[in-house]
Formats: structure tokens, sequence, C-alpha cells
């Protein structure tokens, strides 16, 4: 146990290290996944009208919340995943007594680590623009979430981010047959956007259309937590049965994969 | 001219060879355009419910925002992203000294050079959209002639923002994904201007000119433009080009080629 | 009108200044500093055409830098450039289609294609119609041993390290330059292939009367190719003529090679000069440049002698003592102000 913690130690000090000289790209991601804050825009204004269910001030908490759970959730293990198999830079990875996933996991937390300065700026300066976020209004009370409630979004966001993990980490192990596995991915990607809540909450989508994709894993990963993190209330064993029975079923398919990339990968003589 | 003409033939020649080998991408970016195009106007269609209009746009008058969005978004990845992409990788390679030393306009060539015909599906479904929402509002061919104009200077404006901050990767060889960061903003162009509040509604029209990207070419194509917004558009694509051009020549002289 | 005319050449960078580690890429977000380096310091030259010229120095002396600001890519820090009467800098199309430049670390051959498509791309930039591309194209393939049918439909990443420098070779000069940038055109190339570059360099600028400036790390391709060579060191011109003058005034001493009938013994031959080396019957002794005709005059009459050579030392050790001189020179001078 000591030798491991030593270790993931080791590879998190060196990769942080390694993304605090990547800063200025890390800033352009956390930009780069605003699109929380345009949807932010485009539905308090809509809800202004008053023709939806929810309040300006509630679209506002529910997609700055997204925001968050977005930030903490980033994934891009396939890009860097692909990299490696292409240049030939896998090889000397798999010759470490190490499986590299751990490295991969562990350099995912480093680059949240260098964003977080990031993502605390523009989470105030979002609550500036919309200070009914925090303050409520006719329809909403303050945004004050109980202890609970918080545990239990950060608990959903850990999950939500791990799904993600293990899905892409799957999809990109088909590096080791196809070429341009992130374009492939990036269908699985568009359904996330869609169909997670990350452009309209669940709750303006006919309900027909939100009973459907509730049966999918996709509205526990942005959904979910950030209900929790807004403090309402949301299917919480029902949440977190979905993301771990879908991590487990994953975690499986991908060793599964692996064991079955490796053979093809020593035998192509890469 | 006539050798520009020549080359640029060859250039597009060689990039539809090289992108031949990876065919199954036509699969791929045909879906890809369904499911986009499919849960855009999902969304769209949600703005919509309980007799809402955002903006004070019609369903259809929305549809000529996402159509010219989704036009230009093909423009988007089959020219400029894959030369922006090139240039930055140039630059990070140093093999930009090979493209400074040929006897031809280097922005040119840089713009140029690279074409992805898989962002063809993207400027095929667009274009369906604007058709279709066209036929649905009844615009006349003048009003289509002037839109199609519209639609082109938005393009100039995507080219030239794009072109400009790329060549910040001459000092910053890391900022080389900053146009990613750019193309998420772009998104916001999805939506009519008049849907967002009014910060948003002056952010995007004064520091990044999407409002001049989608909506105001789209009102054009409507035939709902003011002389004043076509003047604007004008003015700001003319201004942009100028710029991407002078920055770029302002630029090479701190190309240091130092990677060697 | 001259090839090449540098007059007063400097260049400085400013580089950032970074203390490894975690704590130093930290301390170097909060605070950066930075130093300015002189990478060239006046340096004059100038080329004639069709003269082929070596340019040498240890790495960091400044070779690149130099050769990047005679192509126009990198831009003066003062003093002045002309490049068959062209300001380099201001990269106009009358001067582009007069010059090359190839670099053994980079390559402009598009890497997933056959080297034949990127011919045909520069056929279309340089406006050079088809009929005669393909005529210079066999006529280039052939001289370095290019099969139009093998090497140029393959694509490039299959190609071997020495293919594909040819390859580059054909691709920069198929319109036919006058002046030659060759920055290291040889590196980590094997022996044939090194010296198959090279004969088509000497027979290119026989054939077309070009101007060549070349850097190398291997002293072979120097001595076969340059009868003239300009020597810098961090940033300065510290020699600028004839090779064999090179050798007269940085090695006062030759070497004399000596095979005897009976073995060599070392402490008899060091009473004519220094002994480098002894191999059974044969020596090789180091003797300062006047004492030469006495030493051998000697060693003639002391000795039964076979063989008998005289040779200037090799030019790489020249070229080191060279280096080792001036670095000496220079902290005696940082010495004397100290």
């Amino acid at each position: 146990m000591t030798a491991w913690t030593r270790r993931l130690r080791a590879f998190f000090g060196i990769e942080y290290a390694l993304m605090l000289t990547y800063r200025a790209e890390i800033l352009l991601w956390a930009v780069a996944t605003c699109l929380p804050l345009i949807m932010l825009g485009v539905w308090s204004q809509a809800a202004e009208s008053g023709d939806f269910v929810r309040s300006p001030a509630w679209m506002a908490r529910y997609f700055i919340a997204v925001f968050l759970v977005r930030q903490v959730t980033i994934v891009w293990v396939i890009h860097h995943f692909e990299f490696l198999v292409v240049s030939g830079r896998l090889s000397p990875q798999l010759l470490l007594p190490v499986d590299p996933v751990w490295r991969y996991a562990v350099a995912h937390l480093a680059e949240q680590a260098c964003r977080l300065p990031i993502v605390v700026v523009m989470l105030i300066g979002c609550l500036l623009l919309f200070p009914t976020a925090w303050r409520g209004d006719a329809a909403v009370g303050p945004w004050a979430p109980g202890l609970g409630a918080v545990a239990g979004g950060v608990l959903a966001c850990m999950a939500a981010f791990t799904l993600r993990f293990v899905l892409q980490y799957t999809f990109a192990l088909l590096a080791f047959w196809v070429e341009r596995v992130a374009a492939v991915h990036e269908l699985v990607y568009l359904l996330i956007l869609f169909a997670s809540g990350m452009v309209a909450p669940l709750e303006v989508f006919p309900a027909a259309a939100r009973d459907a994709v509730l049966w999918t894993p996709f509205p526990w990963l942005v959904w979910f937590p950030a209900k929790l993190l807004m403090g309402e209330s949301a299917p919480v064993l029902r949440g977190f049965v979905t993301l771990g029975g879908w991590i487990l079923v994953l975690a499986v398919i991908n060793r599964v994969v692996w064991r079955c990339g490796l053979k093809h990968h020593s035998a192509m003589g890469a | 001219m006539r050798r520009y003409g020549k080359t640029l033939c060859r250039f597009w020649g060689v990039s539809v060879a090289a992108e031949m080998e990876y065919r199954a991408n036509f699969v791929i970016s045909c879906l890809t355009t369904v499911l986009t195009l499919g849960g855009a106007l999902f969304t769209v269609g949600l703005l919509f419910q309980n007799g809402h209009t955002p903006g004070g746009y019609s369903w259809p008058a929305a549809l000529t925002v996402l159509g010219v969005y989704t036009l230009l978004d093909g423009l988007q990845q089959t020219l400029l992203a894959p030369n922006r992409a090139a240039l930055t990788e140039h630059v990070r390679s140093g093999t930009l000294d090979f493209v400074l030393l040929k006897p031809m306009h280097a922005q040119f060539w840089l713009s140029l050079r690279r074409f992805s015909p898989w962002g063809l599906t993207d400027v095929a479904g667009g274009l369906a959209l604007v058709a279709y929402a066209g036929w649905c509002l009844g615009v006349s061919p003048r009003a289509a002639l002037t839109g199609g104009v519209a639609v082109l200077l938005g393009g100039v404006i995507l080219y030239a923002v794009g072109f400009l901050l790329a060549t910040l990767t001459i000092w910053f060889v890391k900022l080389y994904n900053i146009t990613i960061a750019m193309s998420a903003l772009l998104e916001a162009g999805r939506y009519p201007i008049q849907a967002y509040p009014a910060v948003y509604r002056a952010f995007f029209t004064a520091v990044l000119p999407v409002a001049f990207m989608t909506s105001v070419p789209a009102a054009a194509l409507r035939g709902e433009a003011g002389v004043w917004w076509l003047v604007g558009l004008a003015a700001v694509s003319g201004a942009t080009f100028g710029a991407s051009c002078l920055f770029w020549r302002f630029a090479l002289r701190f190309y240091t080629s130092a990677s060697s | 009108m001259r090839a090449v005319v540098v007059e007063k050449l400097s260049k400085t960078y400013r580089v950032a200044d970074k203390t490894p580690g975690l704590r130093g890429a930290v301390r170097h977000l909060v605070r950066r500093r930075h130093r300015v380096v002189p990478a060239v310091r006046e340096i004059s030259f100038s080329i004639e055409p069709g003269e082929v010229v070596g340019f040498l120095g240890a790495n960091g002396a400044g070779k690149t830098t130099v050769m990047k600001m005679l192509t126009g890519l990198v831009h003066p820090t003062s003093g002045t450039v002309r490049v068959v009467g062209h300001e380099p800098r201001r990269r106009r199309a009358a001067l582009l289609r007069q010059i090359t430049l190839v670099m053994g670390n980079k390559q402009q051959l598009v890497w997933d294609l056959p080297a034949g498509d990127t011919l045909r791309l520069n056929a279309a930039i340089y406006g050079i119609p088809d009929a005669e591309a393909r005529r210079r194209t066999d006529a280039l393939c052939g001289a370095l041993g290019l099969g139009r049918d093998q090497e140029l439909t393959q694509p490039v990443r299959k190609l071997s390290l020495g293919q594909r420098m040819k390859c580059e070779l054909v691709a920069a000069l198929l319109h036919h330059p006058k002046v030659l940038f060759l920055d290291e055109p040889t590196l980590g190339l094997d022996v044939n292939a090194q010296t198959a570059v090279r004969d088509f360099v000497r027979r290119y600028n026989a054939e077309h009367g070009a101007s060549v400036l070349l850097t190398s790390h291997y002293m072979a391709d120097i001595t076969a190719l340059c009868d003239r060579v300009i020597v810098i060191h961090r940033g300065r011109l510290h020699f600028d003529g004839r090779l064999d003058e090179l050798a007269a005034r940085f090695a006062p001493e030759r070497q004399v090679r000596v095979e005897l009938a009976d073995p060599a013994d070392a402490g008899v031959l060091s009473a004519y000069g220094a002994v480098e080396k002894v191999e059974g019957r044969a020596a090789t002794l180091r003797v300062a440049r006047d004492d030469v005709p006495g030493a051998v005059n000697r060693l003639l009459s002391r000795h039964r002698v076979v063989d008998l050579t005289v040779a200037d030392a090799p030019i790489d050790e020249v070229v080191e003592k060279l280096f080792a001189d001036a670095d000496a020179d220079a902290s005696a001078d940082a010495e004397r102000t100290a």
C-alpha cells in the first residue's frame, strides 16, 4: 500500500510540474469548455419571459452548477493515448512495472489541480454577472445546499469523472486496431452533449424525452451532480446505482480490451 | 494568378489524396453532422415550447441562424481549422522555414494549403437547412443573393479572427489550441443574438463578432437586415481581414525558427 | 554580382531564464527573468558565384542563425545582408526563386505522401511547366541514383534516411537555384549515402555554376567539397580563407608517418619529434612545421626507412584546437578585464 501511495505521489508531482508548464493551454481548455455559460445566457434570457417552468434565477444556478460539474469531469485521455500509439511512444511505457492507466488518471487530476484557480475566477465572474443565481428570486430561495447535498454532489462528480474516464479510455484502447479513434469518440461526446442536460435542463425536456434519456447513462454524468450541488432533490439511489453499474461494466470490458489490445500490439511488433 | 490557381489545385489534390486513406471518416462525418444537427434542432426546439419565441424569432427564422452556423462550421472544418492546425504545427516543428522560402504569398499558402473533404457534410447540412427555412419564409431571390454575399463576409470574419489568433503562435508556441477556445465561443452563433442577455449581446458583437458571422447574414438572407447592419458587416469583415494580413507581416519579424 | 555579401551582421536573442523543477516552474510563473544572448556578432564575409564554402563551428556557434539570416527567415538585429543583390528579409519572389535551403534535421517532403507529390507541388509553386519539371526530376534523380518509379512513388515515411535526404535534395533543387544553403545535409547518413550526396553537390555546382554554403559535422564533406572555409565560434568570425591555410595557421605541427625496416622504439624516435603512436614498425610523429625538413633528413640517414609521408594534422583536430585557442583567448580577455 505504501509503495502504491508513494508511486502515485511521485506521478502526481511530475505531472503537476508538467501541467504547470502547460498553464496557457489549460487556461484555453477552461475557456473551450464554456458551453454551459453560453447556454446560461440563452436559458436565463428565455426564462425571463415566464414561458418556462423554471425562473431565471433557477436557470442561472443550474448552468453554473453544470459549469462546475463540466470542469471537474473533463477527460482527454483518448487524445493522449491515440498520440502515444500513433507516435510509437506507448511501447516504452509498457516496459514499466506499472499499468500506464494510473499515470493517465493522475495526469488528469494534476491537470484539474492546475485548472482550479481559473475555474474559481470564472465562477466568481459568473456569480457577479448573475447575482440572482445565489440570491434567488421570487420563485427560488438563496443558493444554500446542505452539507449532505454538497457531499453527495462531490461524490457524484467523482463518479461522473470516473465513468467518463473509463468510457473514454475504453474507446481509446481501440487505437490498437483502428486509426482516428478520437473522431469515433466524438460521436459519443455528441450524445453526452445533448442528452446529459448540458445544453438544456431535463426539467424543460418533454416528459417522454426526459423519461427516455434517464434510462441512458448520460444525464447522470451532468444533470444529476448539478442537481445535488444546487441542493435540490434528485433520485440519489438511482443515480449512484446507474453510475456505479456503468463504471463496473465498462471497467470489465476495458480490462478485456486492454489484454486483447496488448496481444495485438505485440503481434504487430510495435 | 495562373500559377496560384494551379498551385491551389495541387494543394487540394494532395490533401484529398491523403485524406482518402481514411475513408471510414466519411461515415463518421455523416453521422457527426446528423447527430449535431439533430441535437441542435432539438435544443432550439426546446426554446420554442409553450409559445415562447426566443429573441422574437419565428421557428424558420431561428433555423436560418442555425443553418448559417452549420454552414460556417463546415467551412471551418473544411478549410480554416486544418490550415490553422498546419500553421501551428509548422511553427512548432520549424518547417515554416520551407513555406517562407517559397516564392509565394505565405498567408495564401498557410490559409489554403489544406483541404479536408469531411467538413463538406456540414456544409451540405447547413445549405439544406437554410434552403428549407428560406422556402418556409418565401425568401425573394434578391434577399437570397444579398444573404449569400453576407454569409461569405461572415466567413471572412471567421477566417480572419482565426488566422489572427493562430498567428500568435509565432510568439507563444504553446497557444496552439487558442483556436479551439475560439471555436467553443463561436458555438454561441447557433442561437439568434437577440436571444441573449445584454452583456452577452455586447460581447458577441463588439469583442468576438459572432453576431456578424451568423445572425446578421441570416437576417440579410431573410431580407430583414437594415442597411446599417450590412454596412457594419462589410466594415467588420474588411477590418478583421486587413488586421490579419498586417498582423501576420508584423509577426514574421519576430519569427526566430529557433526550434532547430 | 556577388552571390552573398554580409557586413557586420549581428543577432541577439532574448531568452527566458528558467530553473528546472517544480519550484523553478512556480518561480518562473511569478517573476520571469530574461537574458539577452548574442548569437552572432559583427560577422562580415562574401561569396562569389560558383564558390563552394564550408561553414565551420561547434554546436551553438551561430552557424544556423547565420544561414537563417541569409535566407531571410530570421531578421538581423544589425548589419546588412545581400544575397544575389536582394535583401533576404524582404522575401521577394525574385530572390526566393534563386536560393534554396536544405536542412538535415527538417524536411519539406509531406510525410504521408510519395515524394513525387511534393515535387509536383513545387513545380506548380515555382511555375515550372510539367514537361520541364519531369525533365529536371529525371536529371536530378539520375545524378542521385534515385528511381523515378521507385523511391518517388512510395510514401516518404517508408523511405530510408538516405533515400529521404536524396528526395529532399531533388525537391530543393527542382527550381535550379543559384545559391544553395546546405545545413548539415549529411546528418545521420551512412558512408555510401554521404558520398553520393557529396558527389551530387559537386556535380550540381559544376553544371549550374551555383554557389554553395555548407555546414557539416563530417570534416570529410568539407575537405571533399570546399576550397574555402569560414570558421565562426561563439558568434564571432575566426577564420576566412583557404582550407590549407587553416591548417598552416592553426596547426603549427605536421604529422610525419614513418615505416621502418626494424621494430620502432618510441624512446629513439622521440629525438625527432613528439611520438603520437607506435605500432610495430610504424610510427606517427608530430614535428614543428619548420623542423620537418631537418627531422626527415636525419630520420632517413640514421634509420632504414621503408616508407615516409608528411601530412597536415587531421582537419577536425585543427578545428578543435582553433576552438580551444579561441576559448582560451576569451577567458584570458575576461580575466584581464576582471
